[in-house]
This record gives structure tokens, C-alpha cells and sequence, in this order.
């Protein structure tokens, strides 16, 4: 289909047009993934920095004063210091680590290699896409170091706090600085998604039905979907908050706001349409996070049990159920907000209904599990622990979406907990199995094993000893975004809780310079790959040569003969049939 | 062979998982015994009645299903040696687990949803009616005094001092008691408080008495409860609402009615 690129693989490019303004979708997967490591560092240090403050509050130190002149001048952590780092870790993490690593990056890397095609449909666009990316994570960057500091009004930017410029010094340029980077990554996130469900529906190899897509991929097409329906509003609600900033409209802005000692002159807005438009994106940015990481685990999962996926017709049914249902929930964050009590019922029933089709595609991978002959590489201990977390984080999410119940744990470090398990957890798991696993296909080099299972046992552990105990934070009442719990007398005795959270933090963060340490060392020491296919798997990207040029196949591209989960084939004369291999002809282990 | 020994190793980290998870099923279990919502003080109850008998059958799934998770990649740990299966299909497994997970999410959202009705309902027409107004970063509440009526208030009659924005003209507001960050109110008595913010987001939390509510900058909200438990109590500002969100706190006495009484006249005396 698009045999234009011929002279690629073997043509010589110049170093700006392979590493820089690249079209080759691998090398524009990789540059996304170099950028997520970046963002991931600093999102990290962020969180850090707010657990610090919350396992010891208000400790002095001159170190942190001379690091942070301002946020920490006598040393000691400012309030409004405070709000920015969580603020700031949600935004980074969110959009620039979670949604681009699993989706701009592996997605990109990824689809055409397992559709059989020579690149995206549109590779300038990608192109754009990734350079378009680019400034709004600079711009974001830039906001640290503006007056006022970066953004401060929560992730989720609500009005007014985060429409007046006094009302808290983060709502300064360094807000301005947070919806500019915002609207460039929603025009960098759409035209990666129309170009993600354009090339999967155009440009599928020979014999590649719908229904034998790897679920890695199926999970894309929908994510792609997502993104295009749902990160409009988010830049409509972006460019109607910058007009209420900066030219005096009301759009979030009602009558009545007396702020220092004046009536402020807006009136006929409302902050509750703001939360309807966040929403109307966040709810399916939440899905769009999670389905690639779930695509991910059932073909690893597939992959190292040596097992078909179980159910496959129905983990298609249940992504697509999630994908449609998450446009219909996003209410559930507005239970208290004013909204009407009649949304909230709607909105309760529509929230628990994704419960079935999460509960399927659990049973589905136990099933898979089942009589399996588990490989325990480090891409499938991941893929294990995102089993683990998505159970936990499903469950909890009973919890919250019981509007009754919500009442008394919304807003608490329950909801946090809840997240950094479904969503958050998925998404990074996702992202590290999907390293792992892809790594020798990327670099043709292998990542070092040993630290690779370090990596995730520190990881796994220490994932569970920080966020399962904001579940106990949570019950017992304690607030999110609040800078000192202490300030409250029932709140005290929870101390131990957030300092045993807080050491956990540590060592999670500290772990994590194992994988970056290995992602680079490996890709210029680690050993070499000596099979195209070294997990024996059997998706179309390992047919590929060792190291693929641009146009992916040196030759035609395979025909595929049957779906990607042929493990434990009847017929096979090993255990598994790629699926580029014509029936009756089963490789030989 | 170094496979097998490559795999023999890996194997041991299958054993190592299944442990860490029922290890993690254990330790997290048992601090849901000791950590606990703060102590009730209202008449919502079956708030934390429906939290309970979620908390119990998610509790079972949780033990279930991560119980299952280790049980399996311990015991199926690399096996070259023995028969694997190709078995991925059942139509009668998937309508399992649809089905079942339907069957047991339906009663706790019925359930759910008339718990919800009740404490939107309209409250009791009797029922006692105090004003909270928030605003960076404290809350100003409102008793309507002795004639049982506020005054009016507009927006636009807010200045540092008129706080509230009362209208002078308006004869019903001269006896309104107001006070700052303290709210006292008489047990066994249906209360409403309305809630209004002066300028960015709040919300107004009550931990002790299951009640939540945001203030909404051009929206008037409210909740309604009944505390049943003398006692001091803390309120807390649950919506970031700016560097001091977290010193937006203030307190609740709930007296018998008497001491309120006596306490009421107080302050109407004072005013």
C-alpha cells in the first residue's frame, strides 16, 4: 500500500533527517520515548519532593534552601511550593509520561510493525506530531522558572482558583505557561490518533483481518478513537480558560467573587462547565493511559505462558465496552460538586457498569494462566504485577463510584490511592513490561536480566508499600492536596502511616535509575540479539530483521495466515505458529 | 544446559511472586482492622453501613483473585516438561463472569442509589438552618437569630468589614449572629446548612458526620444531617482552594439542647 520508500533501510540519510526530523516510525517511537524518560525524571523528583513534605512536615534544612530559593527560602517548604510540586507531578505524569510513552511512543513504534506496514499512514504528520510534543513539554518546563513559579491550581486546573491571578502565585504566567503547553500537546495527541486509527484500517498486512489483531494493537485503535473524541474539549475548555485570563471573559466565571477587597467585575459564568469539559477529556484520558498497558500484558501474558490469550473475542468486546462507557462516567467526579442529584444516579449506574467488563478481562488473563508453562522474564513479572494492581484498582473503584459512599471518601487519599493502582500503575508497569519486552526488536540489543528483576522487585514491593496505605489515609479521612495533615487534630495520629508511605516513595524513586542506567547502557553494551524472534513470540514484528532500516521488510511484506495467540498449537511441531507461517508449514522449535 | 538452568532460575521468581502476593494480600487485609472511619456523629449511618458490605465483598474478591494470581504463577512455573493446553475459547466462561459480576454489582448500586435519594431528599420542614460561607482561607457561618429569618445578602455589598454582604436596609438581618471558623449546634436536632462560597472553590467537609458538600462560586448549595453525638468536632476545607487549603479548618461543638439554648442566647446578647 504505501511502497513509496523503497530506498529506505539501505539509502543514506543524514543524521537530522534519521534522529531529528525523522518519519520513520520507529525512530519518532523512540524519540517519544526519550522525552517520556525526561519528563518521568522530573515528574518523579516532583513526587518526591511532596512526600518529603508530607513523611516530614515542615523539616528545616539549608541544603533545601540553597536548591530552592524560593520554594523552600528559610528552609522549610512553602504552602504554595507545596501546591505546585503535586500539581505539576499530576500534569507531567498524566499527559507527558502516561499518555505519551504507552501511546505516542509504543503505539507509534509499534502498530505498523504488527499491522505489516512500511510506516504510518501519514508520516509527516507523525513527524509534526512528535514535534509538536516537544514545545508544549518545553513550555511546561519553562513554567518552573517564570515569577509566581509553575502552574498551582491541581492537575485538573479548576476555576476560579486557576483563572484569577491572585488566587495563589502559581495562577500567574506560570498557569498562562500550562494552558499554552496544553493546547499544543492536545494538537500533538490528535494527530497521533488519526493517525493510529487511520493506519490500522487502512494499511493491515494481507490476511489480517480485524479479528487477528494482537490486542496490543486493537487496544491502539481504540485509544485512538478515545483521543480524538474526547482531547478536543480539553483545548476548548484550555482556549475559553486563557480568554477568561486574559481578555475578561466569563466563560468559568459566575457573579459574586470578592477577592482581596474587590468584587470582581465577571458574572454568567459557571466553574462547574469547566469541570464538565475537563471531565468529558479526563475520563477517557484515563482509559486512553490504560488500554495500550492492557494490550500490553495480554500479549505478553500470552507470550511467556506459552498459552493463547483466553477469550480473545471477548477481551475485544470488553476494550471496546470500556473505550464507549468511558465517555459516559465522567459525572463520577462531580458527585459533590453542585451538580444535580439526578446526574449523580446516572452517572453511579454508567460508573459500575465498567466493572463487568474489567472483571472479564481479569478472569480472561487468569484463565490464560491457568495449565500455563509461565517464562518469568522481567516483561512478564510487569505484566503479573499490572494483573495485581488492576485488581486492586478495580476494586476500589466500587468504592468511589457508589455515589453514597463517595460523599465521605471524595477527595481523600482513598481516591489517590485508587488511581496510582488503576490508572497510574497500569500505565508505568505498562510502560516498563513493554521496555522490557520490545527492547531487543528496538536496539537489537538485550537489556541486562539481572537488573532488569531487581528493577521490579524493588518496584512491585515498593509500589504496594506506598499506595496501599492511602487506602488506611483515605478511610481515616485525610484530604488530598493538603500540605500539612498535622494542621488537623483527628489527622495526627496518621503520621506514622505518611512517613512509612514516604520511605517507600524513596526507595521506589531510587529504584527507578536501575531501568534508566540499563535502558542506555544496554543500548550501546548489552548483549547482542541473535534471533529476530528471541521470546518465540508470534506477532509480525518478530519477523522483522534485527535491525529493521525505514520501510520495516527488506523484502514483501508476510501474508498472515492465522491469529497471533497459535501457542500450544495442536498441530505446531514446537509450541507456537507465527502468524506469518501458512497453514500445515508449523515451525519446528 | 544453561536454558534450563536459566529457566530453573526464573522459575524461582515465579515461586518469589506467588509469595509477595499472598504476603501483600495478608499485611494490606489486616490494617483495614485498624484503620478505620473517624468516629460517627450524625444520623448517616447507613453511609458507613453500605462502605462496610462493600469493603466485605471486595474484600473476598481482592483475597480471591490476587489469592489465585500467586497460586498460579507459583504452580505453573516454567514446565517444559509437562502438556500444555490450547483450550482459549468458552462461551459458557465468559457468561460466568459477566453474569456473576452483574449479579453481585446490581444490589450494591440499588442499594447505593436509595442511600443516595435519602440524603438528597428534602429535609424536614423544622429543620434548623445555618449559613457557612467560605472563603480563603476560613469559614464565616450565620445563625439567623432570634426572629428565625437572615437577612438578605448580595455580592455586591461585600466589603472587608460587611463580610457577609448583609443588606443594612434589610430589618430581618440586624439580629443574624455570625461568627468565625466555629459552628455550634444541638444534638438529636435535623440541621441544614447553607453553603455558599465568597470567592474560589470549597468544600465543606465534616468527617465525623459523613457530609461533603462544595461550595460553588454563583451556585447556592446545602446539605442537610442530624448529628446524635455530643462532642467537639473539626471541620475541613476538602477542595483545593489555594496555598492555605490546608489551614482552612474550623470547629464544630454539638451540645445537648440546653447548653445550645443557653449558648444561643449568649450570643444573641452579645450581638
Amino acid at each position: 500500500m504505501s511502497d513509496g520508500h523503497d530506498d529506505h533501510g539501505h539509502g543514506k540519510q543524514s543524521f537530522i533527517s534519521k534522529y531529528v526530523f525523522s518519519f520513520d516510525h520507529k525512530m519518532i517511537g523512540k524519540q517519544y520515548l526519550s522525552l517520556v524518560m525526561f519528563m518521568a525524571v522530573i515528574g518523579g523528583a516532583l513526587a518526591m519532593l511532596v512526600r518529603l513534605q508530607l513523611g516530614y512536615p515542615g523539616m528545616h534544612s539549608e541544603f533545601w534552601a540553597k536548591l530552592f530559593p524560593t520554594g523552600m527560602a528559610s528552609g522549610v517548604m512553602t504552602p504554595e511550593f507545596y501546591v505546585m510540586l503535586f500539581t505539576m507531578h499530576g500534569t507531567i505524569m498524566v499527559f507527558f509520561v502516561l499518555s505519551l510513552g504507552p501511546v505516542s511512543g509504543f503505539g507509534n513504534y509499534l502498530i505498523p510493525l504488527q499491522i505489516g506496514a512500511r510506516d504510518m499512514a501519514f508520516p509527516f504528520l507523525n513527524m509534526m506530531s512528535f514535534w509538536t510534543a516537544l514545545p508544549g513539554a518545553i513550555i511546561i518546563l519553562i513554567s518552573f522558572l517564570v515569577e509566581g513559579g509553575a502552574a498551582a491550581s491541581g492537575w485538573t486546573a479548576y476555576p476560579p482558583l486557576s483563572a484569577i491571578r491572585s488566587a495563589i502565585p502559581g495562577s500567574a504566567l506560570g498557569q498562562t505557561l500550562w494552558l499554552v503547553g496544553m493546547i499544543f500537546f492536545v494538537a500533538s495527541f490528535t494527530m497521533g490518533g488519526l493517525n493510529f486509527v487511520v493506519t490500522i484500517i487502512n494499511m493491515r498486512a494481507k490476511g489480517l483481518t480485524m479479528m487477528r489483531l494482537p490486542l496490543t494493537t486493537w487496544a491502539q485503535f481504540i485509544v485512538g478513537i478515545l483521543g480524538l473524541l474526547s482531547f478536543p474539549a480539553l483545548a476548548a475548555g484550555a482556549i475559553l480558560l486563557t480568554f477568561d485570563r486574559s481578555m475578561g471573559t466569563s466563560f468559568f466565571l459566575p457573579h459574586g467573587m470578592f477577592i482581596g477587597d474587590t468584587l470582581l467585575p465577571n458574572s454568567g459564568g459557571s466553574p462547574l462547565l469547566w469541570q464538565h469539559l475537563f471531565w468529558f477529556l479526563g475520563h477517557p484520558e484515563v482509559y486512553i493511559i490504560m488500554l495500550p498497558a492492557l494490550g500490553f500484558t495480554s500479549d505478553i501474558l500470552s507470550t511467556f505462558t506459552r498459552r493463547p490469550i483466553f477469550g480473545y473475542r471477548s477481551m475485544v468486546y470488553a476494550m471496546c465496552a470500556i473505550g464507549f462507557l468511558s465517555f459516559i462516567v465522567w459525572g463520577h467526579h462531580m458527585f459533590i460538586s453542585g451538580m444535580s442529584p439526578f446526574l449523580g444516579t446516572m452517572f453511579t449506574m454508567t460508573t459500575l457498569c465498567i466493572a463487568v467488563p474489567s472483571a472479564v478481562k481479569t478472569f480472561n488473563w487468569l484463565a490464560t494462566l491457568w495449565k500455563a508453562k509461565i517464562r518469568f522474564t522481567t516483561p512478564m513479572l510487569f505484566a503479573l504485577g499490572i494483573v495485581s494492581l488492576f485488581v486492586t484498582g478495580g476494586l476500589t473503584g466500587i468504592f468511589l463510584g457508589t455515589n453514597a459512599v463517595d460523599i465521605q471518601l471524595h477527595d481523600t487519599y482513598f481516591v489517590v490511592a485508587h488511581f496510582h493502582f488503576i490508572m497510574a500503575g497500569a500505565g508505568l508497569f505498562g510502560m516498563f513490561a513493554a521496555i522490557y519486552y520490545w527492547y531487543p526488536k528496538m536496539f537489537g540489543r538485550h537489556m541486562n536480566e539481572s537488573l532488569a528483576k531487581i528493577h521490579f522487585w524493588f518496584t512491585f514491593t515498593t509500589y504496594y508499600g506506598v499506595f496501599f496505605p492511602m487506602h488506611y489515609l483515605g478511610i481515616a479521612g485525610m484530604m488530598r492536596r493538603i500540605y500539612d495533615p498535622n494542621t488537623y487534630d483527628y489527622l495526627k495520629p496518621l503520621q506514622p502511616v505518611n512517613t512509612f508511605i514516604t520511605i517507600c516513595a524513596f526507595i521506589l524513586g531510587a529504584s527507578q535509575i536501575i531501568i534508566l542506567v540499563n535502558y542506555f547502557w544496554s543500548m550501546f553494551m548489552g548483549k547482542k540479539v541473535e534471533s529476530e524472534n528471541p521470546w518465540e513470540a508470534n506477532t509480525l514484528e518478530w519477523s522483522l530483521p534485527i535491525e529493521p532500516g525505514h520501510g520495516n521488510w527488506p523484502g514483501e511484506i508476510p501474508e498472515v495466515h492465522r491469529w497471533p495467540y497459535d501457542y500450544q498449537h495442536p498441530d505446531a511441531e514446537g509450541d507456537f505458529i507465527p502468524q506469518w507461517v501458512p497453514p500445515k508449514k508449523a515451525v519446528t522449535k | 544446559m544453561a536454558e534450563n538452568t536459566e529457566a530453573n532460575r526464573d522459575a524461582k521468581h515465579g515461586m518469589a511472586l506467588g509469595l509477595t502476593l499472598w504476603a501483600i494480600i495478608v499485611i494490606s487485609v489486616a490494617f483495614f482492622f485498624k484503620y478505620d472511619v473517624p468516629e460517627l456523629a450524625s444520623d448517616r449511618g447507613s453511609q458507613d453501613t453500605i462502605y462496610y458490605v462493600i469493603l466485605g465483598i471486595t474484600g473476598v474478591a481482592y483475597i480471591l483473585v490476587q489469592g489465585v494470581l500467586g497460586f498460579y504463577v507459583w504452580k505453573y512455573r516454567h514446565r517444559d516438561d509437562e502438556e500444555g493446553s490450547y483450550w482459549h475459547e468458552s462461551h459458557k466462561m465468559e457468561l460466568l463472569w459477566t453474569i456473576g459480576t452483574t449479579v453481585v454489582l446490581v444490589p450494591i448500586v440499588a442499594w447505593g442509589l436509595v442511600l443516595w435519594e435519602d440524603v438528597k431528599a428534602a429535609p424536614p420542614t423544622d429543620v434548623l438552618t445555618i449559613e457557612a460561607v467560605g472563603a480563603q482561607f476560613q469559614w464565616d457561618m450565620r445563625y439567623p437569630g432570634p426572629d428565625g429569618t437572615f437577612g438578605a445578602w448580595r455580592p455586591e455589598l461585600y466589603t472587608l468589614e460587611n463580610y457577609m454582604g448583609l443588606d443594612p436596609d434589610d430589618a430581618a438581618g440586624a439580629d443574624d449572629i455570625m461568627m468565625t471558623n466555629q459552628m455550634v449546634l444541638p444534638v438529636d436536632t435535623p440541621v441544614r446548612i447553607l453553603l455558599r462560597s465568597r470567592d474560589l472553590q470549597h468544600a465543606f467537609f465534616l468527617p465525623n458526620f459523613r457530609v461533603k458538600q462544595d461550595l460553588m462560586p454563583g451556585i447556592e448549595t446545602s446539605v442537610w444531617f442530624t448529628p446524635t453525638k455530643i462532642g467537639e468536632y473539626e471541620i475541613a476545607c476538602a477542595e483545593l482552594c489555594g496555598l492555605g487549603h490546608y489551614r482552612m479548618r474550623a470547629f464544630l461543638s454539638v451540645r445537648s439542647q440546653a447548653d445550645y439554648e443557653t449558648w444561643l442566647s449568649e450570643q444573641s446578647a452579645a450581638n
